[in-house]
């Protein structure tokens, strides 16, 4: 019989291991996909820019998404939208500078020779870039801008291409639906997407050429409808490579060209040619880049570019000459003044700027968030209280070891204090979050996530107070690592300002406030059971309990309860989100997928309950069906907007391969489950046997 | 020894559906139809999907994957798996569920539930929807429906205004197949209609050089309609296309026609000396008041395509009472039984228009009534159980359990 019972024991951490090697593999494998081949760039003549040019360039206010917001915010995103991280590391000497994404975007607007050289791009395939002549050390790879430049041939070079590839097959793709793609077509949309991207970028860099100089010379005196006093005139304002210098003719220079005669070929003479040329480019790309010129005319609420604020001018229909004289020179000053960006007078030239453009935001009542948005990127609450809970939860797991005596204390308290202030950062996170947006906690799907992880954390935390079992806690502090972590990764790879305004239909607060926030709780409560029933499964099958009953009577009456908590919480939200719905389209019900994922949850819950009254399942069958709820809940809130239908189309993603992972893990927790139940059931079975035996040898 | 108490078929019956057993098969059918139904929504559309799944008349689901092979599952139409958990709700959580305070919130949460699911019935038989748009300035006393096509015939008398017409009902329609043909005869007209080569979702397409149909489609006056692919996001972009034949008295043909949903204009054709007009469009739903817009404002995020704010300042005429309201996003209009949605803005650089979805549901408010039954039921019921659960035994007084 100890032969026997050795062998289970075997059997049992054979399975244990098998089911965690799954987990930690399935783990492994999202972390991995996420991140790209990494290194840092030898950049000989990059020089940092100083903390006080970053800390007055991070308060610029910029409009974007609908709202004005610092430029360390705009900054922040847009390097995630390249680059997928917000650190950016290149090597100049022996110094490794992190580069981040203010410092980033003043590169791009401040020295775009600089920016080209360091490597933006995250590629996710780069055999995007391949037909271009762009080399790549990595499927997965990050390039620069003068990587891709260097790729191509003598006649055009490789963003040339890629711009004009993409043109192409933009031209050959429209009008076909995205989900009809063949595999080919797939990867032309990819040349379409990545072409967009650097076109983009382009768009940054070379939106302050206009304020740069640098038109090629002509000889003015050629030109028809400009007299050679009004050129003298005009070079006491600029000289004639500056932008500048032809803004007030800007309408004889343009008559002058369209009348000056041709060459033999059809074409103006060379140099006016490459004139024109750069006139206009300087000209559209300033169209480009941010808005961050507050309009003259309040009643106006869109924010302008250099180039949108002096097109009226072009057009001689400026009404408020003076100030966009004012703008355009502060702004033309900043650019110069970076030539020496680490300057007196950089730094001076840019504090005019941004102090301006603050006055100007709070005489139009915008901008007064900038300072405490800036601190909340600052005081980084999630990643804080991802620490904690880590602390809290390695202490726990020491005193898992050590639970009596004083020893035992300490480090039940000491986890209580970390797990404390764990759920105070991520509160506080989210209170700041609601604070800047003036909305309720979740508003879209990123707000989920760090809502989700402190409702879990909470719901333990008081769970632990009424139990007092010192495990719990450890799996609050679990889930709280975990999804923090999530939040961190989903930010990085959505790269979306979630803090903008919404459309009209989600603009509710009340519906915000109810039906959204209910629905999360019931999404929290899902996960909770689904974890507790997890862990339990590993170690039950482990046998590693003093007291296996006791803890499996405790285990499923927690996790019972769980299930009642998230059914009421998921019924309600997603009765809420019917009546919302009825008020805002029409009907209660549209079999709409997000609205079905809610159902789902509930149907799943009441399945669970009944099945229990109806004599169906029991401990076992309860943490299994538990388990697949975690799978219920991550198909309600990430599956279905990956469906990419229905009226609920503000949530959707592309590409969330963790949703599979996380649907594997459940499945490996779930056969563990089905293996812990079959070896009960089979050491259940040995009993009764040596039991009748015994007793058929003392009879 | 006793014999063996007897059970009725009846008490067999009412035991079987009253019985968690059934409850938890249909609540798994369900579960099973919601899941499949949502997933399919990716590739067959919300709307077909919803008839497929979900409709009274679907007695037999199998799900199909998006390369169209069948999942061999065969699965009720979840219309009558709810139909059969009402049932259960009714006789095992109502009826046969023990009475007292303890079990107070289940019965409770059981009636509102049941009280909800009766409610999308009533919505299901008999509620109805439409769209109405009105231009600034205008009036409209008519919605139309989303997804039913009529074809309309009239006639134009001498100063070329469009009499009453002649409404083939998309009853007829609905289930029209390619090679299915149509007779239609009219009381008010003695020439007939043949219909044929009715396509539920199509395309009018100009024959040229670089469209020339594919599957033999009969080119008529250059234009010829051939079947399209369905748009599964936006149902609404969906047209049906057809074509007619007029056959006079004798049955003899007189002229070929093609409609097609999407056209905004009549097709005309001519018959003993009069001019006649025919079109497939979305069917009228007259209205029992008039909306007259006075003004509609559509508003974006700064530098964005973000809606941020809509709105129709509206007066209803209902049997000559003015009455004046404003409707805005989520806020919507309520009026014996109606209820006006602002669903649409658009100002294309002329007037701007609303679109207004409009709905009859009589039972448009039970849901709401139903949640707060529900909620108060279930809250006492899992408060009674966190209760009980704190003080039972699962505080740790001694020993801990985990090595």
């Amino acid at each position: 019989m100890n032969h026997d019972s050795s062998n289970s024991k075997t059997l049992r951490w054979i399975l244990v291991s098998i089911g965690l090697v799954i987990q930690f593999v399935l783990i492994g494998i999202a972390i991995k996909g996420a991140i790209p081949h990494d290194e840092v760039r030898e950049i000989p003549d990059y020089s940092p820019w100083s903390e006080e040019v970053i800390e007055v360039a991070a308060g610029i206010p910029v409009q974007e998404g609908g709202r004005v917001k610092p430029f360390s915010t705009y900054a922040r995103f847009k390097m995630l939208s390249f680059h997928g991280d917000l650190t950016l590391e290149v090597k100049s000497g022996d110094t490794v500078h992190k580069i981040g994404p203010t410092e980033w975007l003043l590169d791009c607007l401040f020295r775009p020779d600089l920016a080209d050289k360091l490597p933006i791009f995250r590629l996710d395939d780069t055999d995007v870039v391949k037909p271009f002549g762009v080399k790549t050390a990595k499927r997965r790879d990050r390039i620069s801008m003068t990587d891709l430049m260097e790729g191509g041939d003598a006649n055009r070079n490789g963003f040339e291409q890629l711009i004009d590839r993409g043109r192409e097959l933009m031209e050959k793709l429209e009008g076909k639906k995205k989900e009809n793609f063949n595999e080919e077509e797939k990867r032309e949309q990819k040349i379409v997407e990545f072409a967009q991207l650097a076109l983009s970028y382009r768009g940054f860099t070379d939106s302050l050429d206009l304020l740069r100089g640098g038109l090629p010379p002509i000889d003015a005196s050629k030109l028809k409808y400009l007299t050679p006093e009004v050129v003298e005139a005009l070079k006491s304002v600029a000289e004639p490579t500056e932008f500048l210098f032809w803004m007030p003719v800007y309408r004889q220079l343009m008559s002058s060209l369209e009348e000056m005669p041709r060459e033999e070929n059809g074409r103006l003479p060379i140099e006016y040619g490459a004139f024109v040329y750069e006139f206009n480019r300087q000209f559209e790309f300033s169209k480009f880049g941010m808005f961050w010129l507050p309009p003259a005319d309040d009643k106006e609420e869109a924010w302008t570019t250099v180039g949108r604020m002096i097109e009226p001018a072009l057009q001689g229909g400026v009404q408020n000459p003076e100030r966009l004289m004012d703008d355009y020179r502060s702004l033309e000053s900043v650019v110069k003044e970076a030539r020496r960006p680490n300057s007196s007078e950089f730094l001076d030239a840019l504090t005019v700027f941004k102090n301006t453009q603050r006055d100007r935001a709070a005489g139009r009542d915008e901008g007064d968030i900038i300072d405490s948005e800036i601190s909340y990127y600052e005081r980084n609450y999630f990643m804080k209280a991802l620490v904690y809970f880590l602390i809290a939860f390695i202490i726990s797991a020491i005193g898992w070891m050590v639970m009596e005596g004083l020893a035992g204390k300490g480090i039940f308290w000491s986890t209580v204090f970390f797990y404390i202030v764990g759920t105070a950062y991520v509160s506080g996170g989210i209170a700041h979050r609601i604070f800047l947006t003036g909305r309720p906690p979740v508003s879209n799907l990123y707000d989920t996530i760090p809502f989700i992880t402190a409702v879990a954390v909470i719901v333990l935390g008081l769970a632990e107070v009424l139990t007092r079992r010192r495990l719990l806690l450890s799996m609050g502090a679990v889930i709280g690592v975990i999804g923090l972590f999530f939040a961190f990764r989903f930010e990085m790879g959505d790269a979306k300002d979630n803090m903008d305004p919404l459309r009209a239909v989600l603009d509710s607060n009340y519906w915000l406030a109810t039906h959204v926030v209910t629905i999360s709780i019931g999404y929290s409560g899902g996960l909770i059971a689904c974890f507790l029933s997890t862990v339990y499964v590993y170690l039950a099958l482990a046998g590693v309990m003093k007291d296996p009953q006791g803890f499996k009577r405790f285990m499923t009456r927690a996790v019972y309860g769980i299930v009642c908590f998230t059914l009421l919480f998921s019924l309600v939200g997603t009765v809420l989100g019917g009546i919302w719905a009825n008020d805002s389209w029409g009907r209660f019900w549209g079999w709409d997928p997000k609205e079905n994922g809610a159902l789902l949850i509930v149907l799943w819950c009441l399945i669970i309950l009944h099945a229990r009254l109806a004599g169906w399942v029991k401990d076992w069958g309860i943490h299994l069906l538990s388990i697949f709820m975690g799978s219920v809940v991550v198909f309600s809130w990430w599956g279905v907007n990956m469906l990419e239908v229905g009226l609920h189309s503000y949530g959707f993603i592309e590409g969330a391969n963790s949703v599979y992972l996380f649907y594997g893990s459940t499945v490996a927790a779930m056969l563990v489950s089905a293996a812990a139940w079959g070896v009960e059931r089979h050491q259940r079975g040995q009993r009764k046997l040596e039991k009748g035996l015994k007793g058929g040898q003392s009879d | 020894m006793s014999e063996p108490k007897k059970i009725s078929w009846g008490v067999r019956i009412f035991r079987f559906f009253a019985s968690f057993q059934l409850a938890v098969v249909c609540l798994s059918l369900l579960f099973l139809l919601t899941f499949f139904g949502t997933i399919e929504q990716k590739w067959n559309g919300l709307y077909g999907t919803i008839q497929k799944y979900f409709d009274l008349d679907s007695f037999i689901v199998i799900p199909t994957l998006a390369s169209g092979k069948v999942i061999p599952i065969i699965l009720p139409g979840a219309y009558w798996v709810i139909v059969v958990l009402s049932i259960n709700m009714f006789l095992g959580g109502l009826l046969k569920a023990r009475k007292g305070w303890k079990k107070a919130g289940t019965l409770v949460s059981h009636f509102a539930i049941l009280f909800m699911l009766i409610a999308g019935a009533v919505s299901s038989v008999s509620k109805e929807e439409g769209k109405m748009i009105v231009y600034q300035g205008k009036k409209s006393d008519y919605a139309q429906m989303y997804h039913d096509f009529d074809i309309e015939v009239f006639r134009y008398d001498e100063k070329g205004d469009r009499e009453a017409p002649a409404i083939i009902d998309s009853k007829f329609l609905a289930d029209l197949e390619p090679k299915h043909k149509l007779q239609a005869a009219f009381e008010k007209f003695d020439f007939g209609f043949q219909i044929d080569s009715y396509q539920k979702v199509s395309e009018l397409a100009l024959a040229g050089p670089d469209s020339m149909p594919r599957d033999n489609e009969e080119i008529v006056d250059g234009f010829f309609i051939a079947k399209a692919e369905k748009n599964v996001k936006e149902e609404g972009m969906n047209m049906p296309g057809c074509y007619v034949t007029v056959k006079d008295k004798d049955g003899k043909d007189i002229q070929r026609l093609v409609l097609w949903g999407g056209n905004p204009f009549p097709v005309s054709f001519s018959y003993e000396g009069s001019r006649y007009g025919v079109c497939l469009l979305r069917k009228i739903w007259p209205m029992p008041f008039e909306v007259e817009l006075h003004k509609t404002v559509g508003e974006y995020h700064p530098n964005t395509q973000i809606p941020r704010w809509f709105q129709s300042d509206i007066t209803k005429v209902f049997d000559g009472e003015r009455e004046d309201y404003m409707i805005v996003m989520n806020e919507p209009a309520r009026h014996g039984g109606y209820t006006i949605f602002q669903a649409d803005w658009a100002d294309n650089g002329d007037t701007p228009y609303s679109g207004f979805a409009i709905v009859k549901n009589p039972s448009d408010k039970w849901p709401e009534y139903a949640l707060y039954i529900a909620t108060v039921g279930l809250l006492f019921h899992f408060l009674f159980m966190l209760w009980r659960f704190a003080g039972g035994s699962s505080r740790k007084k001694s020993n801990p359990s985990a090595q």
